[in-house]
């Protein structure tokens, strides 16, 4: 598993030349850009007006006036609020345990000295390859034996916490934090555990962040698993929009405001994080 | 999979185990799950209202297919389905496998509510009623009676009724004169055509024995190429699979001049074709009486308020309450009191340029004379024949032929 | 880095004598041996209760009659093998999955550098650039396949309008197989290009500076730069993207799903992947082991494929590869 740089050189100028680019870059970025927003921008034309208006010859350039009808539509249709609860509660813990438990992972590798631990971490890093989703059959069936179909723990459980994020949280804190604080620490008499509570942790924040970012994303656009386990009564969003697609009759500027509103949560994170997120892949961060 | 009902170690929601005691005034909110459009919106708001301790908590699935996929996987499961589930004739039989999974619903206040064969189906062999019935689906003839008139065709309902009396072969030959003259086509798509068609079968796919000859049914396979025939080489279906985006559009762009009505597919069209104006219903359906869908509400065993939800389901099937939703969604009431009744009878869609919708229905309710034997793979195989008939209408990527063995090697994958 | 706060509430403030014997130093010793094991216990729970078991309990699921209703049923070997094996699904399935997969990682792979390489000039605003083209990877997959399967709709879709005004017949997004597949693949790029082109944009900004230097004093311009300095650097780099998007790739379930209103993947299955397949027969033929036999077999593409990888990464004479 490489990961991509983790120190890089402080503001390198470009690969080739120092000068600003040419027009020709700014034009292929900005060509990019309107690829990247454009989908989103056509469903807010569309879900501002009514479905007749797909059908007509002259596609709407301008939105309309239809969009708040329209959001209200969707949230009377399918069960909005419940699953925007849902995913917000679903992600939050998932992201929150995944925090803590790979930076409680992660500092054990990185830092303490046990038996097995190289081989341990090993597995670690070779589970991320194997593709556990493919289990599905028989933890829909232990979810059942549980009496836990339908019930929003079966989406938290599985998620706890990841080898990727064991993965990161060693990664960052082999390096972050010196040995002799910790030996600082124990030295003061604190314990195992408290020493990992006032220095690992402590010193986990930038990275667990990230993690948490990530892991937040990954979750909130998750389908296949609660797709399968939940119902319609006590959906995540995707699993709520999929609802929306096959209503018996396909109103599309519903559909798409469906596909909006259940963005936006993600859209106002990526406006206040974007940033992290950015320096986050560029520090290494896998796809999961 | 063992059963492990019985222990659910602290359920939320209801202040302890309402259980299946007598129904107290203990709060309890039910869950009722349905499909498209059940008309029920407004009736469980005044059932609230009748009754202070109901919460009543609608799960509207998308389309019928993924409702059952729902019900399947919460009876496999044990849990997680709504108190009320409605299931849909086409795949009651299926659901009927599995008595245990729902309460018994035999009650002295429903005798002789619904048509006999209604109350056959959903019964078990022992006497066990599994679901009460909702709506049927008794069929007539949809037009846009604008499009007829520019094809030089009669546009008055009852002129129509006269002009499409007749078999199958007949509307279709109709629908070449009209295609001749008109730029849209007949019929939206084969898929839809065919469920028509396949109801006025006795015995299609599975025979009572569950031996499965949909393969070798003559009158399968000379359906299949009759609505082949007519919907490609002949032209005249708009190639717009139902359901499908495409779909919906064409009424818009007034792609097609007639479909095959269910009642509950008035609102459906209502829905589609909003701000065009023309939509007509005529008196009249090929081949005579035909039935396509209509539903029951079951109660499964695993609820916590299986009492209460009898109690909800029992309201919502009486008479007088379905033909409010037939009012809302034309749904058409299955019950025997309900087609008598005189707001049925009187009730009119001003959509459909004030037919008198109440009245074709009940005509054309009174046109079955028998309803057609669905085995439990009935679901499986027809939704296996619309993907082959897709294949030839709306795809193109098969001739009727090379589908029609794909669907042979579907159904052998059944297993 | 942070300062030791002391212990608020430290019970003995005393300092210790390095050697005491007694309770605590027994304790502590436990501490010390154990807590590594306790801190990592966490993952491997989880990870062998709800990741490994199920995983290998899918084969002894996949030798069974398994009914999702009526649960366990008899013992029949390779059965549902053999019923999944000489299906036409299987193999439409398998190859609807690579053709999908592949379309969706060359391109990727190639649009992503370029991007990164457009990103890796001194451009103003570069937190704006990089900000946009990651946009579209906080769109959940399903509002993406919801968006997208109305821009690629058959008769009244967007792309095809805009193909009629250049005076190109429309073509059957959803009917046809290759494009049901491009537009599947589209949906997969269009959420995952701007990500990728991030890593490899740090990946081009940790080449050595000096490489580029000695390349400008041989006369190389800057295209050349590119290809004879950059594009070497970056292969451990996309090696590293192949592979984390072959183990994605091969498992797409949700642009396929999404892609229609039934979710069965076409009528004659032009766009059906393999996980779409499964879910199919478990879910809505309530054929658990048939489902289970699917999962097998793809997990065995999936190692078969990541040792084919493995196999050409050390092929690829590259040192920065080892871990």
């Amino acid at each position: 598993m490489q990961v991509g740089a983790v120190e890089r050189p402080r503001r390198r100028s470009s690969g080739a030349g120092q000068g600003r680019p040419g027009k020709l870059v700014y034009g292929l970025l900005a060509a990019v850009l309107l690829g990247s927003m454009f989908p989103l921008w056509w469903s807010f034309l569309v879900a501002s007006h009514d479905s007749t208006v797909l059908s007509r010859q002259t596609f709407p350039i301008l939105p309309g006036g239809n969009f708040l009808q329209n959001a209200a539509t969707v949230i009377d249709t399918v069960e909005f609020w419940r699953a925007t609860r849902n995913s917000i509660v679903v992600s939050t813990v998932v992201s929150a345990s995944v925090v803590f438990f790979a930076t409680l992972a992660g500092y054990a590798f990185a830092k303490l000295r046990f038996r097995g631990s190289r081989p341990l971490l090993v597995f670690v890093i070779a589970t991320m390859a194997v593709p556990t989703q493919l289990g599905v059959v028989p933890l829909y069936q232990v979810m059942a034996k549980l009496g836990w179909t339908g019930e929003l723990v079966a989406v938290i459980v599985p998620g706890l916490v990841t080898a990727f994020g064991v993965f990161w949280m060693t990664q960052y804190l082999s390096q972050a934090v010196p040995d002799e604080l910790i030996e600082a620490a124990r030295v003061d008499g604190c314990s195992m555990l408290r020493t990992f509570w006032h220095v690992g942790l402590v010193a986990a924040r930038p990275a667990a962040a990230m993690l948490g970012l990530f892991t937040f994303v990954a979750t909130w656009t998750n389908f296949f698993w609660p797709f399968i386990i939940l119902g319609p009564q006590d959906p995540t969003l995707p699993v709520a929009l999929q609802q929306l697609q096959a209503a018996h009759w396909v109103d599309y500027s519903l559909v798409l405001a469906g596909a909006l509103l259940a963005t936006i949560p993600l859209l106002i994170l990526f406006v206040v994080a974007g940033r992290q997120l950015v320096s986050g892949i560029m520090q290494g961060a896998v796809k999961q | 999979m063992a059963a492990c009902g019985g222990d659910d170690g602290g359920e939320e929601g209801t202040g302890g185990a309402g259980g299946n005691g007598e129904v107290g005034a203990e709060p309890v909110t039910l869950s009722v799950a349905t499909f498209n459009e059940f008309g029920y919106e407004e009736l469980f708001t005044e059932y609230e209202s009748l009754h202070d301790n109901v919460t009543i908590e609608h799960v509207k699935a998308d389309t019928a297919d993924n409702a059952r996929d729902a019900l399947r996987n919460s009876l496999g499961a044990d849990s997680g389905a709504s108190d009320i589930e409605a299931v849909e004739v086409d795949w009651l039989v299926e659901f009927m496998q599995y008595p245990d999974k729902f309460a018994d619903l035999s009650d002295p206040s429903v005798d002789g509510r619904w048509q006999d064969w209604k109350v056959a189906a959903a019964t078990t062999e022992d006497g066990k009623l599994v679901g009460y019935g909702t709506d049927n689906g008794p069929e007539a003839i949809c037009y846009r009676a604008d499009l007829f008139e520019e094809a030089g065709l009669p546009s008055d309902r009852e002129e129509v009724a006269t002009l499409l009396e007749g078999d199958w072969q007949h509307y279709f030959d109709v629908g070449k004169d009209f295609v001749a003259s008109s730029d849209a086509a007949w019929f939206d798509s084969a898929n839809a055509t065919w469920q028509g068609m396949i109801n006025q079968v006795e015995v299609a796919y599975q025979d009572e024995a569950g031996e499965i000859i949909a393969t070798t049914n003559p009158e399968v396979r000379e359906l299949y190429d009759q609505v082949l025939t007519a919907s490609v080489d002949d032209e005249l279906s708009a190639g717009l699979g139902q359901w499908s985006p495409d779909w919906a559009n064409g009424f818009q762009e007034s792609s097609f001049a007639t479909m095959l009505c269910p009642g509950w597919m008035l609102g459906v069209v209502e829905g589609n074709a909003s701000g065009i104006e023309g939509w007509d219903v005529a008196n009249v359906f090929p081949g005579g009486g035909g039935n396509w869908g209509g539903s029951y509400l079951t109660v499964p065993a695993q609820g916590d308020h299986v009492a209460e939800a009898t109690a909800l389901a029992n309201w919502l099937t009486a008479p007088e309450q379905q033909v409010k939703a037939f009012e809302a969604k034309g749904t058409f009431p299955s019950q025997v009191e309900a087609l008598e009744s005189e707001e049925l009878l009187s009730s009119t869609n001003a959509f459909f340029n004030d037919a008198p919708t109440g009245e074709i229905f009940a005509e054309r309710a009174k046109a079955i004379t028998f309803q057609p034997y669905k085995g439990p793979d009935y679901f499986s195989i027809n939704t296996a024949l619309q993907d082959a008939l897709t294949r030839v209408d709306v795809d193109g990527t098969d001739d009727a032929q090379s589908s029609w063995d794909k669907f042979v090697s579907d159904v052998e994958a059944l297993g | 880095m942070t300062r030791l706060r002391p212990p608020v509430e430290h019970a003995d403030r005393l300092p210790r004598p390095p050697r005491r014997i007694g309770l605590g130093s027994r304790l502590s010793r436990w501490d010390v041996k154990l807590s590594p094991y306790l801190y990592i216990s966490p993952f491997f729970l989880l990870f062998f209760v709800t990741g490994l078991f199920p995983l290998v309990y899918t084969g002894w699921v996949a030798v069974h009659d398994w009914d999702l209703i009526m649960g366990q049923g008899e013992f029949v070997g390779t059965k549902n093998f053999v019923e999944v094996l000489t299906g036409r699904d299987f193999w439409t399935a398998l190859t609807n999955t690579f053709s999908i997969f592949l379309l969706s990682s060359v391109p990727q792979v190639f649009a992503a550098i370029v991007i990164a390489a457009a990103l890796d000039t001194n451009l103003r605003a570069k937190t704006f650039w990089r900000m946009g083209v990651l946009l579209p990877y906080v769109v959940a997959p399903v509002a993406v396949a919801l968006i997208f399967s109305n821009l690629f709709a058959d008769k009244f879709g967007l792309i095809n309008s805009a193909l009629g005004v250049l005076g190109i017949d429309p073509v059957g997004w959803h009917s046809q197989r290759l494009p049901s597949h491009l537009a599947i693949a589209t949906m997969v790029n269009f959420r995952w290009t701007g990500y990728n082109a991030l890593i490899f944009l740090a990946a081009m900004q940790a080449v050595p500076r000096d490489l580029y230097e000695q390349a400008a004093i041989d006369g190389a311009g800057r295209v050349r730069q590119f290809w004879s300095v950059t594009v070497p650097m970056l292969r451990p780099t996309i090696i590293f993207v192949v592979i984390t998007s072959t183990i994605g790739g091969l498992q797409i379930f949700d642009e396929a799903r999404m892609y229609d209103q039934f979710g069965r993947g076409g009528a004659d299955g032009q766009w059906q992947t393999l996980t779409v397949y499964l879910y199919e027969l478990g879910w809505t033929r309530s054929n658990f082991g048939r489902a289970s036999a699917v999962a097998v077999l793809l997990f065995l593409i999936i190692v078969l494929v990541g040792l084919l990888n493995f196999w050409i990464t050390r092929r690829i004479a590259s040192s920065e590869v080892k871990r």
